[in-house]
């Protein structure tokens, strides 16, 4: 113990993943030295990633609902929008999260170098500092947690601030009049609700026939209805054949599968095409670290590489590229290090949308089912039934549960509708909990909520849910 | 009741001697309190107690060889947690043959029709063993001679537990019990031949005769039920290596065009094997990793085929006895020697088992004798110089709480010079055809304890000074004296040193601590004359001896090696230099 306790472990990247890792090693006595060249810890996540686009998401929702109010019988007139305050609480969400890691590091006494990393060997990393200074050191163990970047398509590349990534997307310069986003993803989804819900005509493109490829059609259609009252125009199977800087706008020639193309002038565009990993670490050939075709780096179920010193986890080693995911590798890695036997073998990953209204999922989806020509039974409520969800006027959302009709084992969760992120955990632990559906539907929910339909779904599979009629099948 | 039972100890780490017992019945335990204090090959640990509660009965006593998984003690409490053998009555689905794990009723099946395939007592499925067969002991070993047996009628016997010693055609083995309960008959003696699938005992309660012969079905898929368990657990205990990494889906070929997808299911991502997801709690995946079961071997009994704590122990338990047993047999090769005469015809003799260290000193090294083809280079060092410097320093290392000796400088001397042979910090992986050389450099030194011979390690010698390294030495010696060494203080050597000196003698030939590849003997110190400046001068002079592996060394190399390590002795400014 007190061997594997006493090791010196560079993380490099602060990501969650990174930060994760090096607190758990400090918290396991290890000597850590965390790199990254932000002020503090963060990464992506935090900067430039999930916390800055849910803090708007979050005003974004707000502005929705002000407007659907009128429904309800309370009128606001038009919203000022004040860009500067609103970029500012957002940057104040920011600071004060990646602030605090700040101080958490200190406290675990972290040694925090602000600055890049190349690698002079498997032990030893050379740290370019902020500040200029250079710096040789050397562990006994590494962790890469590089994390990813989005990609870039190069038939998309324009040097104007008009064309614009998701970190773009998030420093909200200004309200375009009209923004293109190029791939119907998360990314996407997301901040063209929040441009959408700021007053910008927003349209999507996306090349496969639906959006949010890899989820489950029936989760994705709710969201798709109300993007399509929200966006000015979604356009599947198609894609951007090409962009011209026109100076007062971008014109974007836009081709759809059956031939068809249009051209049109867009203020902004947003390339969400997916993330790349960041695996071109200077002088990684240096170690026996070995990166796949895709740019992922090969790891063990340990999260080591091929490089015994050296571990690699989060966005860098592949899919899903998911903050959650990379935390929990990284605390696997360190106990790995620290000579416990553990393996990153989650049996479900949570996948949350935070579109309004969210799409999560996690477990075996009715997509992958299919594919795998697996026997399942889908049990689904529809929140038209569930009471919490006519008090929200949000009837359109749905809960389902994929089930082992053999085992009656819980296998998959789906959700759609308001706060579906939140309700998926439920899911996550009925799922590794191996919870059978009887599990979940003798367990009592409270009243009224949204986390009923996870319930009631279950007793739909018996075919005695209370708030629908619906007869078992078979 | 509540059976406590050996936990794991660590690495290889089957049984040990039980040396002191810290409870009796009703005395009251708590989870964590040490209850034990047990010997194992390496060191004498203590072993905490996992349960909670007042002690009922005592199932071992000290002198007890116990193994991992063997009932301890019981304390009053909740309902007793099974016998290890699952009720397959109460299983819902109508269990499969491969994964079936080799609980007692699978055993017996296969001792029967193996070996006997005429046996006339078919095996009955009732869940409760009533009797127990004499199981496979390994290839070509169909039959031994009964030693002794450690069972009496009336005697509670549990699965795993020891219950007989067999001699076969290779070794003496010990059985271990795959049926728990009270032995109501015993239906063999000492000194009988007894056959693979012969009755050794009834249980009180089974009704053994009675059962009308049932037709088997497909014996042969037990079988390779039990040798599949086996290779499960090898593969468990080699877990960590290559076979996973070749689990790791290929790469997709990149698509023209990036588009951004959720992976469809996101329990299975790169680096994870394409299993389906089992159906047992994340802490309880995490327990099998530990104890080295692959938990898709586990049957689960609770509902959907949910696999609880308690069956990964179980199922970890009954590999445990299965490997016992095949382990038996190879180890024996190192043993096999002609029959021995009997000695008693020529007077008194007294017989001692031959256990913990002394046991595991002899599988050792004759095992290294075996595997490598040893040369012993003798060489002289002028320590003259150095015993004045050493005298010197010696305060220095007292006060840092050490003691200055000959073997302290000795590390630092070969530390520096496995810097510059890199090849005498190495092993051979003969599999591969691979030299691995070890960046690392970690030091055995032999101490001759009161229980034989135990070489504790020092770590990282060349990253320490010569206080550090004597201050070291003192405690790990003084931790051996107190046999408070752990496995973990003894493993990761790179190269040993063993000094004779302090007894007397002028040179020897060590066996070199395989699977390191050189070992340096220190003899006495002695003055002698030697001819210096066209006169004769005392000088004192160490003895060196250093035996290696002449696979991967050469003797040229041997004595380059040697002659620089007896010139830093001489000049010790030399290691500042090129150390």
């Amino acid at each position: 113990m007190s061997e594997t306790s006493n090791l010196n472990l560079a993380v490099v990247g602060g990501g969650p993943g990174g930060y994760a890792a090096a607190f758990l090693a400090a918290d396991l006595g290890m000597s850590v030295t965390l790199i990254d060249p932000e002020l503090n810890p963060g990464g992506v996540c935090l900067y430039r990633g999930c916390i800055p686009s849910k803090a708007l998401l979050h005003v974004a929702k707000l502005l929705e609902e002000a407007h659907q109010a009128k429904d309800w019988g309370i009128e606001f007139s038009a919203p000022k929008i004040d860009l500067k305050r609103l970029r500012s609480f957002k940057e104040n969400v920011v600071k004060k999260l990646t602030g605090g890691l700040g101080v958490l590091s200190k406290q675990r006494k972290v040694r925090y170098v602000q600055g890049r990393a190349a690698f002079e060997n498997s032990n030893t990393l050379s740290v370019t500092k902020t500040d200029g200074a250079q710096e040789s050191l050397t562990f006994d163990r590494i962790i890469i947690a590089t994390g990813s970047r989005p990609a870039v398509v190069s038939t998309l590349k324009l040097d104007t601030p008009r064309m614009m990534d998701s970190t773009g997307a998030l420093n909200l310069e200004d309200v375009p009049g009209t923004l293109l986003v190029v791939g119907g993803g998360y990314i996407g989804l997301e901040l063209g609700s929040v441009y959408a819900a700021l007053g910008t005509r927003v349209t999507v493109v996306e090349m496969l026939p639906g959006l949010l490829p890899g989820a489950d059609r029936d989760l994705v259609l709710p969201l798709h209805k109300r993007l399509e009252k929200m966006f000015e125009a979604i356009l599947l199977n198609t894609t951007v054949a090409s962009v011209k800087d026109e100076g007062n706008g971008i014109r974007a020639t836009l081709k759809a599968q059956d031939g068809n193309s249009q051209e049109k002038v867009f203020d902004r565009v947003l390339v969400s095409v997916g993330r790349k990993p960041n695996s071109e670490i200077p002088g990684l050939d240096k170690t026996r670290v070995q990166v796949g075709q895709r740019g992922f780096i090969q790891v063990n179920k340990q999260l080591q590489t091929d490089d015994p010193s050296i571990y690699a986890i989060g966005d860098v080693v592949g899919e899903p590229m998911l903050a959650h995911k990379a935390s929990h590798e990284g605390r696997v890695a360190v106990e790995a290090i620290a000579g416990h036997k553990v393996a990153f073998e989650p049996n479900a990953i949570p996948a949350v949308v935070f579109t309004d209204p969210e799409v999560a999922w996690c477990g075996l989806t009715e997509t992958q089912a299919q594919k795998e020509n697996r026997e399942v039974k889908v049990a689904k409520f529809p929140w038209a039934a569930s009471g919490r969800a006519i008090t929200l006027d949000r009837p359109e959302g749905m809960t389902k549960l994929l089930i082992d009709p053999q085992t009656e084992r819980v296998l998959g969760v789906g959700i759609v509708g308001v706060g579906a992120g939140e309700m998926i955990a439920e899911g996550v632990l009925a799922i590794e909990m191996a919870a059978l559906a009887s599990d979940v539907a003798l367990s009592i929910h409270p009243h009224p909520t949204l986390s009923e339909t996870v319930m009631e779904s279950a007793e739909v599979f018996y075919g005695t849910s209370t708030h629908i009629y619906r007869p078992k099948r078979g | 009741m509540i059976e406590f039972k050996l936990p794991e100890l660590g690495e290889n780490i089957e049984q040990g001697d039980l040396v002191r017992l810290m409870v009796e019945p009703g005395a009251a335990v708590s989870a964590g309190q040490s209850v034990m204090e047990l010997e194992t090959d390496k060191a004498v640990v203590e072993v905490p107690s996992s349960v909670s509660g007042t002690v009922q009965e005592i199932c071992v006593k000290e002198g007890d060889k116990i193994k991992v998984g063997q009932v301890i003690f019981t304390v009053d409490g909740a309902e007793a947690k099974g016998s290890g053998v699952p009720s397959q009555a109460a299983a819902p689905a109508p269990a499969p043959a491969p994964r079936e794990k080799p609980a007692a009723p699978a055993s017996k099946e296969v001792a029967a029709a193996t070996s006997q395939a005429a046996a006339s007592s078919a095996p009955s499925s009732t869940p409760g063993a009533s009797e127990f067969k004499l199981p496979e002991l390994g290839e070509n070993i169909s039959q031994g001679d009964l030693v002794r047996l450690m069972i009496a009628p009336g005697a509670r016997v549990s699965e795993g537990q020891p219950i007989m010693e067999l001699e076969t055609d290779k070794a003496v083995v010990e059985v271990p019990s795959s049926v728990s309960g009270v032995v109501k008959e015993l239906k063999v003696k000492e000194g009988e031949k007894i056959k693979v699938g012969q009755v050794i005992f009834t249980l009180e309660g089974g009704a053994a005769a009675a059962q009308p012969a049932r037709p088997r079905s497909a014996p042969v898929e037990h079988v390779s039920g039990q040798h599949g368990a086996r290779l499960a657990f090898q593969a468990a205990i080699r877990a960590e290596g290559k076979t996973e990494e070749q689990a790791l889906p290929p790469d997709q070929p990149q698509q023209t065009v990036p588009s951004f997808s959720m992976p469809a299911q996101l329990g299975k991502v790169a680096g994870t094997e394409h299993r389906q997801p089992v159906p047992a709690a994340p802490h309880v995946r995490r327990l099998a990793r530990e104890v080295g079961v692959d938990i898709y071997d586990v049957k689960g009994t609770g509902p959907g085929g949910r696999i609880s704590e308690d069956a990964v122990k179980a199922h970890a338990k009954a590999l445990l006895s299965a490997a016992a047993t095949a382990a038996a047999t190879p180890r024996a090769g190192h043993f096999a020697q002609p029959q021995l005469p009997d000695f008693a015809k020529w007077g008194k003799i007294e017989r001692v088992s031959m256990r913990g260290v002394r046991r595991k000193t002899a599988e050792h090294l004759a095992e290294a004798w075996n595997t490598i083809p040893h040369v012993t280079q003798h060489d002289r060092a002028d320590i003259t110089e150095l015993e004045q410097l050493r005298a010197r320093f010696a305060p220095k290392a007292e006060e840092a709480g050490g003691k200055m000796t000959v073997t302290a400088i000795a590390l630092k001397v070969c530390a520096a010079a496995l810097k510059v042979f890199p090849q005498f910090n190495a092993s051979i992986d003969i599999e591969k055809e691979e030299i691995v050389y070890k960046q690392y450099i970690n030091i055995g030194v032999a101490a001759d304890t009161d229980r034989g011979l135990l070489v504790p390690v020092i770590r990282d010698v060349e990253k320490k000074n010569i206080v550090e390294l004597a201050v070291e030495l003192s405690q790990l010696s003084k931790k051996a004296r107190e046999k408070k060494l752990s496995p973990a203080d003894m493993e990761g050597g790179t190269f040993t040193i063993t000094n004779l000196g302090g007894i007397g003698g002028v040179g020897f030939t060590p066996i070199v601590n395989f699977p390191e590849v050189a070992i340096l003997g220190l003899s006495r110190s002695r003055m002698e004359p030697e001819w210096l400046n066209g006169k004769f001068e005392p000088r004192l002079i160490l003895p060196l001896s250093l035996s290696y592996d002449h696979r991967l060394i050469d003797g040229a190399d041997a004595a380059r090696f040697l002659r620089w390590i007896s010139e830093a002795f001489e000049q010790p400014f030399l290691l500042s230099v090129q150390g």
